[in-house]
Protein backbone atom coordinates (compact mmCIF):
# COMPACT_ATOMS: atom_id res chain seq x y z
CA UNK A 1 0.00 0.00 0.00
CA UNK A 2 2.70 2.46 1.00
CA UNK A 3 4.57 1.49 -2.10
CA UNK A 4 1.55 2.28 -4.21
CA UNK A 5 1.08 5.64 -2.50
CA UNK A 6 4.72 6.46 -3.09
CA UNK A 7 4.44 5.50 -6.74
CA UNK A 8 1.34 7.64 -7.16
CA UNK A 9 3.04 10.58 -5.46
CA UNK A 10 6.01 10.29 -7.75
CA UNK A 11 3.72 10.11 -10.77
CA UNK A 12 1.90 13.24 -9.67
CA UNK A 13 5.18 15.07 -9.09
CA UNK A 14 6.47 13.84 -12.43
CA UNK A 15 3.43 15.08 -14.33
CA UNK A 16 3.37 18.38 -12.47
CA UNK A 17 7.07 18.98 -12.94
CA UNK A 18 7.23 18.33 -16.65
CA UNK A 19 4.01 20.10 -17.53
CA UNK A 20 5.15 23.11 -15.48
CA UNK A 21 8.48 23.05 -17.24
CA UNK A 22 6.89 22.92 -20.69
CA UNK A 23 4.28 25.53 -19.78
CA UNK A 24 7.00 27.82 -18.46
CA UNK A 25 9.32 27.36 -21.43
CA UNK A 26 6.53 28.02 -23.91
CA UNK A 27 4.34 30.35 -21.88
CA UNK A 28 7.02 32.85 -20.92
CA UNK A 29 8.13 33.57 -24.50
CA UNK A 30 4.51 33.69 -25.57
CA UNK A 31 3.77 36.13 -22.76
CA UNK A 32 6.72 38.29 -23.83
CA UNK A 33 5.51 38.20 -27.42
CA UNK A 34 2.00 39.17 -26.38
CA UNK A 35 3.31 42.04 -24.29
CA UNK A 36 5.58 43.38 -27.01
CA UNK A 37 2.86 43.06 -29.63
CA UNK A 38 0.37 44.87 -27.45
CA UNK A 39 2.75 47.83 -27.14
CA UNK A 40 3.39 48.20 -30.86
CA UNK A 41 1.37 50.74 -32.73
CA UNK A 42 1.40 49.31 -36.25
CA UNK A 43 -1.56 47.59 -37.77
CA UNK A 44 0.03 44.18 -38.36
CA UNK A 45 1.03 43.83 -34.68
CA UNK A 46 -2.47 44.71 -33.60
CA UNK A 47 -3.96 42.01 -35.80
CA UNK A 48 -1.48 39.37 -34.66
CA UNK A 49 -2.10 40.31 -31.06
CA UNK A 50 -5.86 40.05 -31.45
CA UNK A 51 -5.40 36.63 -33.05
CA UNK A 52 -3.26 35.28 -30.18
CA UNK A 53 -5.52 36.88 -27.65
CA UNK A 54 -8.53 35.14 -29.17
CA UNK A 55 -6.84 31.71 -29.27
CA UNK A 56 -5.69 32.01 -25.67
CA UNK A 57 -9.14 32.98 -24.51
CA UNK A 58 -10.62 29.97 -26.27
CA UNK A 59 -8.17 27.56 -24.64
CA UNK A 60 -8.76 29.10 -21.27
CA UNK A 61 -12.49 28.80 -21.50
CA UNK A 62 -12.58 25.07 -22.29
CA UNK A 63 -13.00 22.97 -19.13
CA UNK A 64 -9.95 20.77 -18.62
CA UNK A 65 -11.76 17.46 -18.75
CA UNK A 66 -13.20 18.40 -22.15
CA UNK A 67 -9.83 19.64 -23.35
CA UNK A 68 -8.37 16.20 -22.56
CA UNK A 69 -10.99 14.60 -24.75
CA UNK A 70 -10.52 17.10 -27.57
CA UNK A 71 -6.79 16.54 -27.44
CA UNK A 72 -6.95 12.74 -27.73
CA UNK A 73 -5.78 12.68 -31.37
CA UNK A 74 -2.86 14.97 -30.61
CA UNK A 75 -1.96 13.04 -27.46
CA UNK A 76 -1.91 9.83 -29.46
CA UNK A 77 0.32 11.44 -32.01
CA UNK A 78 2.82 12.77 -29.48
CA UNK A 79 2.81 10.14 -26.69
CA UNK A 80 1.72 7.16 -28.72
CA UNK A 81 -1.00 6.31 -26.21
CA UNK A 82 -3.74 8.12 -24.35
CA UNK A 83 -3.20 6.61 -20.92
CA UNK A 84 -0.33 7.05 -18.50
CA UNK A 85 1.59 10.00 -17.13
CA UNK A 86 3.31 10.97 -20.37
CA UNK A 87 0.02 11.32 -22.19
CA UNK A 88 -1.33 13.41 -19.38
CA UNK A 89 1.63 15.76 -19.70
CA UNK A 90 0.54 16.60 -23.24
CA UNK A 91 -2.89 17.85 -22.26
CA UNK A 92 -1.65 19.37 -19.00
CA UNK A 93 0.95 21.41 -20.88
CA UNK A 94 -1.46 22.54 -23.54
CA UNK A 95 -3.90 23.70 -20.91
CA UNK A 96 -1.14 25.44 -18.97
CA UNK A 97 0.70 27.28 -21.76
CA UNK A 98 -2.02 29.86 -22.48
CA UNK A 99 -2.57 30.29 -18.76
CA UNK A 100 1.13 30.94 -18.18
CA UNK A 101 1.32 33.27 -21.18
CA UNK A 102 -1.52 35.37 -19.83
CA UNK A 103 -0.02 35.46 -16.33
CA UNK A 104 3.31 36.62 -17.74
CA UNK A 105 1.70 39.24 -19.93
CA UNK A 106 -0.05 40.60 -16.86
CA UNK A 107 3.19 40.69 -14.89
CA UNK A 108 4.86 42.72 -17.63
CA UNK A 109 1.90 45.03 -17.84
CA UNK A 110 2.22 45.82 -14.17
CA UNK A 111 5.62 47.40 -14.86
CA UNK A 112 5.68 51.17 -15.39
CA UNK A 113 4.50 52.14 -18.88
CA UNK A 114 7.57 54.26 -19.28
CA UNK A 115 9.93 51.29 -18.94
CA UNK A 116 9.66 50.69 -22.68
CA UNK A 117 10.45 54.33 -23.43
CA UNK A 118 13.41 54.15 -21.09
CA UNK A 119 14.72 51.04 -22.77
CA UNK A 120 14.39 52.48 -26.26
CA UNK A 121 15.90 55.77 -25.22
CA UNK A 122 18.94 53.86 -23.97
CA UNK A 123 19.21 52.23 -27.38
CA UNK A 124 18.43 48.72 -26.15
CA UNK A 125 17.79 45.95 -28.61
CA UNK A 126 14.63 43.90 -28.11
CA UNK A 127 16.73 41.10 -26.67
CA UNK A 128 18.36 43.46 -24.17
CA UNK A 129 14.93 44.81 -23.27
CA UNK A 130 13.74 41.29 -22.49
CA UNK A 131 16.80 40.08 -20.62
CA UNK A 132 17.78 43.25 -18.79
CA UNK A 133 14.45 44.86 -18.10
CA UNK A 134 11.32 42.78 -18.60
CA UNK A 135 12.38 39.52 -16.96
CA UNK A 136 14.51 40.81 -14.08
CA UNK A 137 12.02 43.54 -13.23
CA UNK A 138 9.04 41.21 -13.16
CA UNK A 139 10.81 38.17 -11.75
CA UNK A 140 9.13 38.24 -8.31
CA UNK A 141 5.80 38.53 -10.08
CA UNK A 142 6.69 35.70 -12.49
CA UNK A 143 7.68 33.47 -9.58
CA UNK A 144 4.40 33.99 -7.78
CA UNK A 145 2.55 33.37 -11.01
CA UNK A 146 4.48 30.16 -11.57
CA UNK A 147 3.45 29.11 -8.08
CA UNK A 148 -0.18 29.63 -9.04
CA UNK A 149 0.46 27.64 -12.20
CA UNK A 150 2.01 24.70 -10.32
CA UNK A 151 -0.84 24.53 -7.86
CA UNK A 152 -3.34 24.62 -10.68
CA UNK A 153 -1.47 21.83 -12.41
CA UNK A 154 -1.49 19.67 -9.28
CA UNK A 155 -5.28 19.82 -9.19
CA UNK A 156 -5.38 19.21 -12.93
CA UNK A 157 -3.31 16.02 -12.52
CA UNK A 158 -6.10 14.72 -10.30
CA UNK A 159 -8.63 15.41 -13.04
CA UNK A 160 -6.33 13.74 -15.55
CA UNK A 161 -6.15 10.83 -13.10
CA UNK A 162 -9.83 10.24 -13.66
CA UNK A 163 -9.17 9.41 -17.27
CA UNK A 164 -6.19 7.13 -16.87
CA UNK A 165 -3.25 9.35 -16.11
CA UNK A 166 -2.23 7.68 -12.86
CA UNK A 167 -0.94 9.60 -9.87
CA UNK A 168 -2.55 10.54 -6.58
CA UNK A 169 -5.77 11.64 -8.23
CA UNK A 170 -6.24 8.30 -9.92
CA UNK A 171 -5.53 6.49 -6.69
CA UNK A 172 -8.03 8.59 -4.78
CA UNK A 173 -10.68 7.82 -7.34
CA UNK A 174 -9.86 4.12 -7.66
CA UNK A 175 -9.73 3.32 -3.97
CA UNK A 176 -11.68 6.08 -2.35
CA UNK A 177 -14.52 6.43 -4.77
CA UNK A 178 -14.85 3.02 -6.33
CA UNK A 179 -13.83 0.78 -3.39
CA UNK A 180 -14.97 2.97 -0.51
CA UNK A 181 -11.52 3.02 1.09
CA UNK A 182 -11.83 6.23 3.07
CA UNK A 183 -8.38 5.79 4.62
CA UNK A 184 -6.65 5.81 1.24
CA UNK A 185 -8.74 8.75 0.10
CA UNK A 186 -7.56 10.57 3.21
CA UNK A 187 -3.89 9.69 2.58
CA UNK A 188 -3.92 10.82 -1.03
CA UNK A 189 -5.72 14.03 -0.28
CA UNK A 190 -3.32 14.73 2.60
CA UNK A 191 -0.34 14.25 0.34
CA UNK A 192 -1.86 16.58 -2.27
CA UNK A 193 -2.48 19.19 0.41
CA UNK A 194 1.07 18.88 1.70
CA UNK A 195 2.57 19.23 -1.77
CA UNK A 196 0.42 22.28 -2.48
CA UNK A 197 1.38 23.90 0.82
CA UNK A 198 5.06 23.27 0.21
CA UNK A 199 4.92 24.74 -3.28
CA UNK A 200 3.07 27.80 -2.05
CA UNK A 201 5.48 28.27 0.81
CA UNK A 202 8.54 27.98 -1.40
CA UNK A 203 7.04 30.25 -4.04
CA UNK A 204 6.11 32.97 -1.60
CA UNK A 205 9.49 32.83 0.06
CA UNK A 206 11.40 33.04 -3.21
CA UNK A 207 9.24 35.82 -4.57
CA UNK A 208 9.64 37.82 -1.36
CA UNK A 209 13.38 37.37 -1.45
CA UNK A 210 13.52 38.75 -4.97
CA UNK A 211 11.24 41.70 -4.34
CA UNK A 212 13.31 44.76 -3.77
CA UNK B 1 24.00 69.86 -31.89
CA UNK B 2 20.34 69.06 -32.09
CA UNK B 3 18.33 70.78 -34.81
CA UNK B 4 14.63 70.64 -35.55
CA UNK B 5 13.22 71.82 -38.84
CA UNK B 6 9.53 72.51 -39.15
CA UNK B 7 8.46 69.67 -36.88
CA UNK B 8 4.75 68.96 -36.60
CA UNK B 9 3.05 66.36 -34.48
CA UNK B 10 -0.52 65.17 -34.63
CA UNK B 11 -1.72 62.61 -32.11
CA UNK B 12 -5.01 62.13 -33.84
CA UNK B 13 -6.12 63.83 -37.00
CA UNK B 14 -7.37 66.92 -35.23
CA UNK B 15 -5.01 66.95 -32.27
CA UNK B 16 -2.21 69.18 -33.51
CA UNK B 17 0.21 69.08 -30.58
CA UNK B 18 3.41 70.54 -32.09
CA UNK B 19 3.19 73.23 -34.74
CA UNK B 20 6.06 74.13 -37.05
CA UNK B 21 8.77 73.80 -34.44
CA UNK B 22 12.23 74.85 -35.62
CA UNK B 23 15.24 75.52 -33.46
CA UNK B 24 18.80 74.49 -32.84
CA UNK B 25 20.68 73.93 -29.61
CA UNK B 26 23.90 75.77 -28.98
CA UNK B 27 27.05 74.02 -27.92
CA UNK B 28 27.14 73.08 -24.25
CA UNK B 29 24.24 75.34 -23.30
CA UNK B 30 21.41 74.63 -20.91
CA UNK B 31 18.18 75.24 -22.79
CA UNK B 32 14.98 75.42 -20.81
CA UNK B 33 11.66 74.47 -22.36
CA UNK B 34 8.87 76.06 -20.40
CA UNK B 35 5.13 76.07 -20.89
CA UNK B 36 1.83 75.38 -19.20
CA UNK B 37 0.52 71.89 -18.72
CA UNK B 38 -0.58 70.44 -22.03
CA UNK B 39 1.53 72.84 -24.10
CA UNK B 40 3.34 69.87 -25.63
CA UNK B 41 6.63 69.99 -23.72
CA UNK B 42 6.91 66.27 -23.08
CA UNK B 43 5.80 65.50 -26.61
CA UNK B 44 8.48 67.81 -27.94
CA UNK B 45 11.12 66.21 -25.73
CA UNK B 46 10.13 62.78 -26.99
CA UNK B 47 10.63 63.78 -30.61
CA UNK B 48 14.29 64.61 -29.99
CA UNK B 49 15.29 60.95 -29.95
CA UNK B 50 12.24 59.81 -31.89
CA UNK B 51 10.55 58.10 -28.96
CA UNK B 52 7.74 59.98 -30.60
CA UNK B 53 8.08 60.26 -34.34
CA UNK B 54 6.94 63.66 -35.63
CA UNK B 55 4.18 63.64 -38.24
CA UNK B 56 6.33 65.85 -40.44
CA UNK B 57 9.61 67.76 -40.29
CA UNK B 58 13.26 66.92 -39.89
CA UNK B 59 15.44 66.31 -36.85
CA UNK B 60 19.20 66.44 -37.03
CA UNK B 61 21.88 65.44 -34.55
CA UNK B 62 25.23 66.87 -35.59
CA UNK B 63 23.93 67.24 -39.12
CA UNK B 64 22.78 63.63 -39.34
CA UNK B 65 19.15 63.47 -40.35
CA UNK B 66 17.95 61.05 -37.69
CA UNK B 67 14.35 60.95 -38.91
CA UNK B 68 15.64 58.96 -41.87
CA UNK B 69 17.79 56.43 -40.02
CA UNK B 70 17.26 52.69 -39.92
CA UNK B 71 16.50 50.97 -36.62
CA UNK B 72 20.06 49.94 -35.90
CA UNK B 73 21.58 53.33 -36.67
CA UNK B 74 18.85 55.00 -34.67
CA UNK B 75 19.82 52.90 -31.65
CA UNK B 76 23.37 54.24 -31.91
CA UNK B 77 22.08 57.79 -32.13
CA UNK B 78 19.82 57.30 -29.13
CA UNK B 79 22.82 56.34 -27.04
CA UNK B 80 24.14 59.85 -27.62
CA UNK B 81 20.94 61.43 -26.32
CA UNK B 82 20.32 60.55 -22.68
CA UNK B 83 16.95 61.08 -21.09
CA UNK B 84 16.11 61.56 -17.44
CA UNK B 85 12.41 60.84 -17.18
CA UNK B 86 10.06 62.56 -14.83
CA UNK B 87 9.48 59.33 -12.88
CA UNK B 88 13.16 58.37 -13.05
CA UNK B 89 12.30 54.90 -14.41
CA UNK B 90 15.08 53.15 -12.59
CA UNK B 91 15.20 49.38 -12.38
CA UNK B 92 14.03 48.09 -9.01
CA UNK B 93 15.83 44.81 -9.52
CA UNK B 94 19.19 46.55 -9.57
CA UNK B 95 21.25 48.50 -7.08
CA UNK B 96 22.28 52.10 -7.68
CA UNK B 97 25.61 50.90 -9.03
CA UNK B 98 23.99 48.33 -11.30
CA UNK B 99 21.47 50.83 -12.61
CA UNK B 100 24.22 53.19 -13.64
CA UNK B 101 26.26 50.31 -15.08
CA UNK B 102 23.33 49.22 -17.25
CA UNK B 103 23.97 51.72 -20.01
CA UNK B 104 27.58 50.56 -20.26
CA UNK B 105 26.62 46.87 -20.21
CA UNK B 106 24.59 47.41 -23.34
CA UNK B 107 27.78 48.30 -25.14
CA UNK B 108 29.67 45.32 -23.68
CA UNK B 109 32.17 47.80 -22.39
CA UNK B 110 35.12 46.77 -20.32
CA UNK B 111 36.24 48.64 -17.23
CA UNK B 112 32.68 49.40 -16.27
CA UNK B 113 33.44 49.59 -12.58
CA UNK B 114 35.85 52.54 -12.44
CA UNK B 115 33.69 54.55 -14.83
CA UNK B 116 30.56 53.97 -12.78
CA UNK B 117 32.31 54.69 -9.48
CA UNK B 118 33.67 57.89 -10.92
CA UNK B 119 30.24 59.10 -12.00
CA UNK B 120 28.66 58.10 -8.69
CA UNK B 121 31.31 60.15 -6.96
CA UNK B 122 30.46 63.15 -9.14
CA UNK B 123 26.76 63.00 -8.37
CA UNK B 124 27.49 62.42 -4.69
CA UNK B 125 26.13 58.90 -4.38
CA UNK B 126 29.24 56.85 -3.64
CA UNK B 127 27.95 55.91 -0.21
CA UNK B 128 24.65 54.63 -1.62
CA UNK B 129 26.00 52.55 -4.44
CA UNK B 130 24.78 49.22 -3.08
CA UNK B 131 21.32 50.41 -2.13
CA UNK B 132 18.27 49.26 -4.03
CA UNK B 133 16.04 51.85 -5.66
CA UNK B 134 13.16 51.35 -3.22
CA UNK B 135 15.50 52.38 -0.42
CA UNK B 136 16.31 55.77 -1.97
CA UNK B 137 14.82 59.21 -1.37
CA UNK B 138 13.44 61.21 -4.29
CA UNK B 139 16.59 63.28 -4.55
CA UNK B 140 18.80 60.19 -4.52
CA UNK B 141 16.67 58.60 -7.23
CA UNK B 142 17.09 61.73 -9.32
CA UNK B 143 20.85 61.62 -8.78
CA UNK B 144 20.94 57.98 -9.82
CA UNK B 145 18.91 58.79 -12.93
CA UNK B 146 21.28 61.62 -13.79
CA UNK B 147 24.29 59.39 -13.21
CA UNK B 148 22.83 56.73 -15.48
CA UNK B 149 22.19 59.36 -18.12
CA UNK B 150 25.66 60.86 -18.16
CA UNK B 151 27.77 57.74 -17.64
CA UNK B 152 27.83 57.10 -21.38
CA UNK B 153 29.13 60.58 -22.08
CA UNK B 154 26.24 61.58 -24.33
CA UNK B 155 26.13 64.61 -26.58
CA UNK B 156 22.72 65.71 -25.35
CA UNK B 157 21.09 65.37 -21.94
CA UNK B 158 17.31 65.68 -21.75
CA UNK B 159 15.61 66.23 -18.41
CA UNK B 160 11.82 66.10 -18.12
CA UNK B 161 10.58 68.06 -15.10
CA UNK B 162 13.65 67.12 -13.05
CA UNK B 163 12.51 68.85 -9.88
CA UNK B 164 8.73 68.84 -9.94
CA UNK B 165 8.55 66.03 -7.38
CA UNK B 166 11.20 67.41 -5.04
CA UNK B 167 11.12 69.77 -2.09
CA UNK B 168 12.76 73.23 -2.49
CA UNK B 169 16.03 72.25 -0.77
CA UNK B 170 16.47 69.11 -2.80
CA UNK B 171 15.45 71.01 -5.92
CA UNK B 172 18.26 73.42 -5.33
CA UNK B 173 20.79 70.62 -4.92
CA UNK B 174 19.61 68.82 -8.04
CA UNK B 175 19.76 72.02 -10.07
CA UNK B 176 23.30 72.58 -8.83
CA UNK B 177 24.10 69.06 -9.96
CA UNK B 178 22.66 69.74 -13.41
CA UNK B 179 24.78 72.89 -13.64
CA UNK B 180 27.84 70.98 -12.50
CA UNK B 181 27.32 68.11 -14.92
CA UNK B 182 26.70 70.53 -17.77
CA UNK B 183 29.87 72.44 -17.03
CA UNK B 184 32.12 69.57 -16.01
CA UNK B 185 31.19 67.19 -18.81
CA UNK B 186 30.24 69.80 -21.38
CA UNK B 187 26.98 68.11 -22.25
CA UNK B 188 24.38 70.20 -24.05
CA UNK B 189 21.40 70.03 -21.72
CA UNK B 190 17.71 70.52 -22.35
CA UNK B 191 15.41 70.90 -19.35
CA UNK B 192 11.65 70.71 -19.61
CA UNK B 193 9.92 72.50 -16.77
CA UNK B 194 6.91 74.48 -15.74
CA UNK B 195 8.79 76.21 -12.93
CA UNK B 196 10.23 79.65 -13.66
CA UNK B 197 12.69 79.10 -10.81
CA UNK B 198 14.38 76.34 -12.80
CA UNK B 199 14.73 78.64 -15.78
CA UNK B 200 16.14 81.44 -13.65
CA UNK B 201 18.65 79.27 -11.87
CA UNK B 202 20.20 77.20 -14.59
CA UNK B 203 19.10 78.03 -18.12
CA UNK B 204 21.18 80.00 -20.61
CA UNK B 205 18.36 80.11 -23.09
CA UNK B 206 14.63 79.57 -22.93
CA UNK B 207 12.10 78.18 -25.34
CA UNK B 208 8.60 79.17 -24.36
CA UNK B 209 6.03 76.78 -25.74
CA UNK B 210 2.37 77.68 -25.88
CA UNK B 211 -0.29 75.53 -27.51
CA UNK B 212 2.38 73.73 -29.49
CA UNK B 213 4.04 76.82 -30.94
CA UNK B 214 7.26 78.54 -29.97
CA UNK B 215 6.26 81.90 -28.48
CA UNK B 216 9.75 82.84 -27.47
CA UNK B 217 13.23 81.52 -28.01
CA UNK B 218 16.26 83.38 -26.76
CA UNK B 219 18.50 84.16 -23.86
CA UNK B 220 16.92 83.89 -20.45
CA UNK B 221 17.15 87.58 -19.55
CA UNK B 222 15.48 88.48 -22.85
CA UNK B 223 12.51 86.38 -21.78
CA UNK B 224 12.14 88.51 -18.71
CA UNK B 225 12.23 91.69 -20.69
CA UNK B 226 9.53 90.28 -22.96
CA UNK B 227 7.66 89.00 -19.98
CA UNK B 228 7.39 92.40 -18.41
CA UNK B 229 6.09 93.83 -21.62
CA UNK B 230 3.20 91.45 -21.19
CA UNK B 231 3.88 88.83 -23.79
CA UNK B 232 4.10 86.12 -21.21
CA UNK B 233 1.77 87.56 -18.66
CA UNK B 234 -0.55 84.58 -18.79
CA UNK B 235 2.29 82.47 -17.54
CA UNK B 236 4.14 84.50 -15.03
CA UNK B 237 2.44 86.95 -12.77
CA UNK B 238 4.62 89.66 -11.24
CA UNK B 239 2.92 90.00 -7.90
CA UNK B 240 4.99 92.81 -6.47
CA UNK B 241 4.09 95.39 -9.04
CA UNK B 242 1.29 97.63 -7.89
CA UNK B 243 -0.52 97.73 -11.20
CA UNK B 244 -3.31 99.91 -9.95
CA UNK B 245 -0.93 102.65 -8.91
CA UNK B 246 0.87 102.50 -12.22
CA UNK B 247 -2.38 102.61 -14.14
CA UNK B 248 -3.56 105.64 -12.23
CA UNK B 249 -0.33 107.46 -12.96
CA UNK B 250 -0.54 106.55 -16.60
CA UNK B 251 -4.06 107.84 -16.86
CA UNK B 252 -3.22 111.17 -15.25
CA UNK B 253 -0.39 111.73 -17.76
CA UNK B 254 1.29 114.17 -15.41
CA UNK B 255 4.57 112.29 -15.43
CA UNK B 256 6.56 109.80 -17.46
CA UNK B 257 6.88 106.19 -16.43
CA UNK B 258 9.98 104.25 -17.40
CA UNK B 259 10.72 100.57 -17.10
CA UNK B 260 14.43 99.99 -16.88
CA UNK B 261 16.27 96.69 -16.92
CA UNK B 262 19.78 96.30 -15.62
CA UNK B 263 21.70 93.29 -16.76
CA UNK B 264 25.30 92.28 -16.17
CA UNK B 265 27.72 95.16 -15.61
CA UNK B 266 25.12 97.96 -15.66
CA UNK B 267 23.71 96.71 -12.36
CA UNK B 268 26.72 98.00 -10.53
CA UNK B 269 26.90 101.67 -11.41
CA UNK B 270 24.59 104.38 -10.10
CA UNK B 271 23.31 105.45 -13.52
CA UNK B 272 19.99 106.83 -12.40
CA UNK B 273 21.25 109.15 -9.72
CA UNK B 274 24.12 110.39 -11.85
CA UNK B 275 21.83 111.24 -14.75
CA UNK B 276 19.13 112.67 -12.52
CA UNK B 277 21.68 115.09 -11.15
CA UNK B 278 23.09 115.90 -14.53
CA UNK B 279 19.72 116.75 -16.07
CA UNK B 280 18.17 117.84 -12.80
CA UNK B 281 15.14 115.62 -13.19
CA UNK B 282 13.36 114.19 -10.17
CA UNK B 283 12.69 110.52 -10.18
CA UNK B 284 10.49 108.44 -7.96
CA UNK B 285 10.92 104.69 -7.68
CA UNK B 286 7.61 102.88 -8.03
CA UNK B 287 9.03 99.40 -8.18
CA UNK B 288 12.44 97.84 -7.95
CA UNK B 289 13.77 94.35 -7.81
CA UNK B 290 17.04 92.53 -8.30
CA UNK B 291 17.12 88.82 -8.94
CA UNK B 292 19.66 86.41 -10.29
CA UNK B 293 19.58 84.63 -13.60
CA UNK B 294 22.16 81.84 -13.51
CA UNK B 295 24.13 83.93 -10.99
CA UNK B 296 24.03 87.09 -13.10
CA UNK B 297 22.20 89.95 -11.47
CA UNK B 298 19.08 91.13 -13.28
CA UNK B 299 17.37 94.25 -12.04
CA UNK B 300 14.05 95.87 -12.88
CA UNK B 301 13.06 99.41 -11.98
CA UNK B 302 9.91 101.33 -12.65
CA UNK B 303 10.56 105.07 -12.34
CA UNK B 304 8.29 108.01 -12.33
CA UNK B 305 9.89 111.10 -13.84
CA UNK B 306 8.14 114.41 -13.40
CA UNK B 307 7.64 116.66 -16.43
CA UNK B 308 10.89 118.46 -17.17
CA UNK B 309 12.36 120.30 -20.18
CA UNK B 310 15.45 118.05 -20.07
CA UNK B 311 13.42 114.88 -20.07
CA UNK B 312 14.13 113.75 -23.64
CA UNK B 313 17.90 114.33 -23.27
CA UNK B 314 17.79 112.44 -20.00
CA UNK B 315 15.94 109.56 -21.65
CA UNK B 316 18.39 109.40 -24.55
CA UNK B 317 21.41 109.18 -22.35
CA UNK B 318 19.68 106.74 -20.01
CA UNK B 319 18.90 104.42 -22.89
CA UNK B 320 22.59 104.35 -23.79
CA UNK B 321 23.60 103.44 -20.28
CA UNK B 322 21.18 100.76 -19.23
CA UNK B 323 20.50 97.39 -20.77
CA UNK B 324 16.89 98.11 -21.63
CA UNK B 325 14.61 101.03 -21.17
CA UNK B 326 11.08 101.66 -22.32
CA UNK B 327 8.44 104.27 -21.73
CA UNK B 328 5.27 102.85 -20.33
CA UNK B 329 2.17 104.10 -22.04
CA UNK B 330 -1.45 103.90 -21.02
CA UNK B 331 -3.80 101.16 -22.00
CA UNK B 332 -1.35 98.36 -21.44
CA UNK B 333 -0.44 97.67 -17.88
N1 LIG C 1 0.20 59.56 -26.45
C1 LIG C 1 -0.70 60.54 -26.62
N2 LIG C 1 -1.81 60.33 -27.36
C2 LIG C 1 -2.69 61.31 -27.57
N3 LIG C 1 -2.59 62.55 -27.08
C3 LIG C 1 -1.52 62.83 -26.31
C4 LIG C 1 -0.52 61.84 -26.06
N4 LIG C 1 0.44 62.40 -25.27
C5 LIG C 1 0.04 63.67 -25.06
N5 LIG C 1 -1.12 63.95 -25.68
C6 LIG C 1 -1.80 65.25 -25.71
O1 LIG C 1 -0.91 66.19 -26.25
C7 LIG C 1 -0.97 67.42 -25.57
C8 LIG C 1 0.40 67.80 -25.07
O2 LIG C 1 0.81 66.87 -24.07
P1 LIG C 1 2.23 66.88 -23.39
O3 LIG C 1 2.29 65.76 -22.46
O4 LIG C 1 3.27 66.99 -24.42
O5 LIG C 1 2.14 68.26 -22.60
P2 LIG C 1 3.13 68.85 -21.51
O6 LIG C 1 3.45 70.22 -21.94
O7 LIG C 1 4.25 67.92 -21.29
O8 LIG C 1 2.20 68.91 -20.25
P3 LIG C 1 2.60 68.63 -18.70
O9 LIG C 1 3.22 69.89 -18.20
O10 LIG C 1 1.26 68.41 -18.07
O11 LIG C 1 3.48 67.44 -18.65
C9 LIG C 1 -2.00 67.23 -24.46
O12 LIG C 1 -3.19 67.82 -24.89
C10 LIG C 1 -2.14 65.75 -24.32
O13 LIG C 1 -3.44 65.42 -23.97
MG1 LIG D 1 4.97 66.70 -19.56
Amino acid sequence: MIEELLKATIETLYMTFFSTLIAFMAGLPLGILLYLLSKKKDHASKIIYTFFDFIINIFRSIPFIILIILLIPLTKLIAGTIIGANSAIVSLSIAAIPFMARLCENSFNSLSHEMLDTASSMGMTTWQLITKVLIPESLPEIISNTTILIINLITYTAIAGAVGAGGLGAMAINYGYQRFRADILLYTVSILVIITQLVQFAGTLLSKRLRR
Amino acid sequence: MLRLEDVNLFYQKNNHVLKNISFETQKEEILGIIGLSGAGKSSLLKTFNLLQRPSSGKIFLDNILITDLKKKELRQVRKQISVVFQNYNLLNSRTVFENVALALELEHQKFIEPTVLNVLEKVGLSHRKDAYISQLSGGEKQRTAIARAVVTNPKILLLDEPTSALDPKTTEKILDLVLYVNKELGITTIVVTHEMEVIKRICDRVLYLKDGTIKFLGQTHRLFIEKDSQILEDFYEEINIDKELINQKLEKKESHLLRIVFWGSSTHCPVISTLSLKYSVTSNILYGKIEHLKNNPYGTLILEISENPNYSDFLNELKKNVYFCEELTGGGK
